[in-house]
């Protein structure tokens, strides 16, 4: 039962105590969004765009100019750039913001959900998105509307500036617009974003929408976009642009939908509600916390949840967890890496993530020093840097995704490395002990296998790679 | 000599006519013979690294990132200056060309084009395996894949006990404790961990070479030319998305072709007397368009070429039917077109490398869709 607290969380800290009521501490996390555990600075999505972004978009386009025919002072200007807006100290600040949530808050559950959706709607990796954009929208955009219903938050996942960046709906010009109709031949309607609203967010291809269907719903979405201005690149808020908008009505899934900036709202709402939605959310969250092949047993009442609730999603959370609980003892799912990094530092007390002092020293402008990169450098070691996904679907939740040789020599090396973040009073047997009893359901089994160990640091490499704490 | 697309289309169509109706499946060889993919990710643009000669409108259309020293290959077709070594296995009838060419994707999405030059499907993100993989299984190839990459690539799914080298800076623990662990999957019956742990039990994780293109690819080379070492290895050079600085000669286009032709160097060094039994193809998601934009570098497009490499070539030669670059002729008024579905190439190879009949491979692998068999046309049996 104990490894409960590792399949919907990152297992009990060595000075927590093992909650009495598993599935009731759990389940009390779900209903509110707490204020971030982070004491450092956290800076907000605006400043994020609206200074550091603008600045590298105006500075990058002046040094791409300056130096188009000579590749090595293009990239000697380029690294200046990045280091007067920060770009690879931010990846960094974040990931220790997000680490700190699963290590250290009381909300532990919710942090795992979080990292859900933010796989779920996940955003495509880029030099400038990923420093700039893709963490402000998992904490201002994912993370506050996980006490709200789905509907919302697909509303502004699709409305973001980090995902209309991420699937083009910039470029999702209508035709038949006042733009359109003025520039004939760079105008046309971009799919992408459409594609992915209705494959990878809502109702999957399960739902049979045909090519006609992805190409309405481009229209309705045609005018969504990042705010331009030739003097600030495209780092202005998100706009509904009616000049680009496709005008007439459109037809999805045999329903129509009237011209206009409401039409997005309108058909969202449409398809949260589509059976096939609930279907797909209920299969994920179950693969996600159980199991690569959920059952038709398993969804149910997550669907059911999901359907009485009208998508309010601390209720299909809640349903999700309840589930998870029911089944805890029959399936144990392997992690993926960064979930088994994290529970790894939690259990063996790691000094991790870096502390919001350091990261608080960093200045805009200067060359980051090693410890306020280390946090991506280390995920990326690994193999699973959740702000770098590589395409939109994010990174796999399919066990064998995550088993390769390479992969697993990660997970050797990491428990063996890692033991340099442990602190030295805790290098001892009796504080293994007591993790293991307050984690690990046969703490007797464990014990035998970890008296094999001759050192501190074997018990770490030992217990880490245990088929039990590879799975939960 | 400026080309003749009719002359070409004789060409290409007096071959299949010839070799039509000769499928016969071919029989085990020898040696052990290697297949070797090299993906481009980002869109490789074949026509900077194997510019047509003689075409007017094409240097004007790019009068920012023309090349100015450009090796020659045939009458019709110039090589781009990075790939010295292709040039040099070129020139010992080891290295072809085959121009014109795409997978079935005519979005112009990365992931999507990514995930389909893997899959060897036709939709987007619907197959769970590769066409790699697929053809290794047909071929009972188990335990013969080699990715040089952190995890598995699509490519190379769909049989077991593929191995992958991407060394990290560190070592394994101990022999005994990985025994322990082992001992630990066993007792819990974890069969996979179990299986790739037993893979990686003979790393020698101590010795740390890098983790660059040339050093991968003399590891690959040298696991390769093992007779009881891998037959397929697959890697990976990224950065060929170049919509700003792509540059002629000396850009990042020619970077990344360079760092292309430094794994072919690699290979042959490291592969010795078995590079004559190898193939080494490339594989990219798409081209770029014909024309420059205003950052002096292209945007993404459609057709492009296959570079392919080694012992098993048949000769050296750019093989495709050209479809022109004027206006008309160009897919969607903007890019090169293709002519050739590169499947139809990886099939061949695979049929060549793995001794397997033609149409197996078209039935097994690529769900019976219409192929072409050049096994015979481009490469020795």
């Amino acid at each position: 039962m104990k490894n409960f607290f590792r399949k919907v969380a990152f297992g009990i800290g060595p000075n927590e105590e093992v909650p009495s009521d598993p599935l009731a501490w759990a389940l009390n996390q779900l209903d509110d969004v707490p204020d971030l555990t982070w004491k450092g600075k956290i800076p907000s999505g605006k400043e994020m765009i609206e200074i550091h972004a603008r600045k590298n978009e105006i500075e990058l386009k002046k040094v791409r100019e300056k130096y188009k025919d000579d590749k090595k002072l293009l990239k000697i200007g380029i690294k200046r750039l990045n280091y007067e807006t920060g770009l690879h100290f931010w990846p960094s600040l974040e990931l220790s913001i997000r680490h700190t949530e699963a290590i250290y808050s009381n909300s532990p559950v919710l942090a795992k959900l979080w990292f859900f959706w933010s796989n779920h709607f996940a955003i495509v990796d880029g030099g400038f998105r990923t420093a700039f954009y893709t963490g402000p929208y998992q904490r201002e955009v994912i993370r506050t509307n996980l006490n709200q219903t789905f509907e919302k938050l697909v509303y502004n996942v699709t409305t973001s500036p980090a995902m209309i960046s991420s699937l083009d709906n910039g470029d999702n010009i209508g035709p038949k617009s006042k733009i359109g109709k003025k520039n004939k031949k760079s105008s046309s309607i971009n799919e992408n974003h459409a594609r992915e609203l209705l494959e990878l967010h809502t109702v999957s291809p399960a739902a049979g929408y045909t090519q006609e269907d992805i190409i309405q719903l481009a229209y309705i979405m045609t005018g969504w976009m990042n705010g331009y201005s030739k003097s600030t690149g495209d780092t202005l808020p998100v706009e509904f642009n009616k000049d680009r908008h496709q005008p007439g009505k459109k037809t999805v899934f045999g329903k129509t939908y009237k011209s206009g900036k409401k039409s997005l709202e309108n058909v969202i709402k449409d398809l949260v509600h589509h059976p096939n939605c609930r279907d797909f959310i209920a299969t994920k969250l179950c693969r996600y916390l159980i199991t690569d092949n959920p059952t038709e047993e398993m969804k149910k009442p997550i669907i059911k949840a999901f359907k009485d609730s009208d998508g309010f999603l601390p209720e299909i959370h809640k349903a999700a967890i309840r589930v998870a609980f029911e089944y805890n003892d029959q399936y144990q799912k392997f992690q993926n890496p960064e979930n088994w990094f994290l529970q790894m530092a939690k259990l063996a007390d790691f000094s991790w993530p870096t502390s919001p002092t350091i990261m608080d020293l960093y200045e805009v402008g200067r060359k980051p020093q090693l410890a306020h990169t280390q946090p991506q450098g280390k995920l990326y070691d690994l193999g699973h840097d959740p702000y770098r996904a590589k395409q939109p679907n994010g990174f796999s939740d399919f066990e064998a995704d995550w088993i390769s040789p390479e992969l697993l020599i990660r997970r050797l090396v990491f428990a063996k490395d890692c033991f340099e973040l442990t602190k030295s009073k805790n290098n001892n047997f009796k504080f293994y002990k007591n993790i293991v009893n307050k984690n690990f359901n046969n703490p007797e089994r464990i014990f035998n296998y970890l008296e094999k160990a001759k050192k501190p640091y074997e018990i770490q490499i030992l217990l880490f790679n245990h088929p039990e704490f590879l799975k939960a | 000599m400026k080309i003749n697309r009719r002359d070409f289309l004789k060409t290409t169509a007096a071959t299949s006519l010839f070799f039509a109706g000769f499928g016969l499946p071919s029989f085990a060889s020898q040696n052990k013979k290697n297949l070797v993919v090299i993906m481009l990710e980002g869109g490789m643009d074949g026509l900077c690294a194997v510019p047509i000669r003689g075409d007017k409108n094409f240097k004007k259309l790019r009068s920012k990132i023309n090349l100015k020293k450009t090796l020659k290959l045939t009458s019709d077709f110039d090589l781009h200056p990075a790939l010295e070594n292709f040039k040099t296995l070129w020139d010992q009838n080891t290295a072809s060309v085959f121009h014109a060419t795409s997978i079935p994707y005519k979005g112009r999405s990365h992931f999507e084009g990514q995930d389909m030059m893997m899959s060897g499907g036709t939709v987007p993100y619907q197959e769970k395996t590769g066409w790699l993989g697929r053809g290794m299984k047909l071929a009972g190839l188990k335990g013969n894949g080699l990715a040089m990459s952190l995890p598995m690539p699509l490519l190379i799914r769909g049989v077991p006990l593929n191995n992958n080298y991407f060394p990290i800076r560190s070592s394994l623990p101990q022999k005994r404790l990985l025994n322990i662990i082992e001992e630990e999957f066993n007792q819990y019956s974890e069969k996979d961990l179990s299986e790739t742990l037993s893979i990686i039990r003979n790393r020698d994780l101590n010795y740390f070479p890098g983790t660059n293109a040339s050093t991968l690819a003399l590891q690959a080379g040298k696991l390769l030319s093992d007779p009881n070492g891998p037959r397929v290895a697959v890697f990976k050079v990224e950065n060929f998305d170049t919509h700003a600085a792509q540059g002629g000669d000396d850009g990042t286009h020619a970077d990344c072709l360079k760092e292309y032709d430094q794994i072919l160097k690699a290979l042959k060094a490291s592969l010795g007397s078995t590079f004559k039994d190898t193939l080494i193809l490339t594989l990219t998601e798409f081209g770029r368009t014909v024309k420059q934009n205003g950052g002096n570098g292209t945007e993404h497009g459609y057709g492009t070429a296959v570079l392919m490499a080694g012992g098993l070539i048949k000769k050296s030669e750019v093989h495709g039917d050209w479809p022109g670059l004027k206006q008309k002729e160009l897919f969607e008024g903007r890019d090169l077109n293709s002519t050739m579905d590169a499947r139809s190439i990886y099939a061949s190879a695979m049929s060549t490398v793995f001794d397997l009949d033609f149409k197996r491979i078209q039935k097994d692998v690529f769900w019976g869709d219409k192929l072409d068999n050049l096994s015979d046309k481009l490469f020795k049996a």
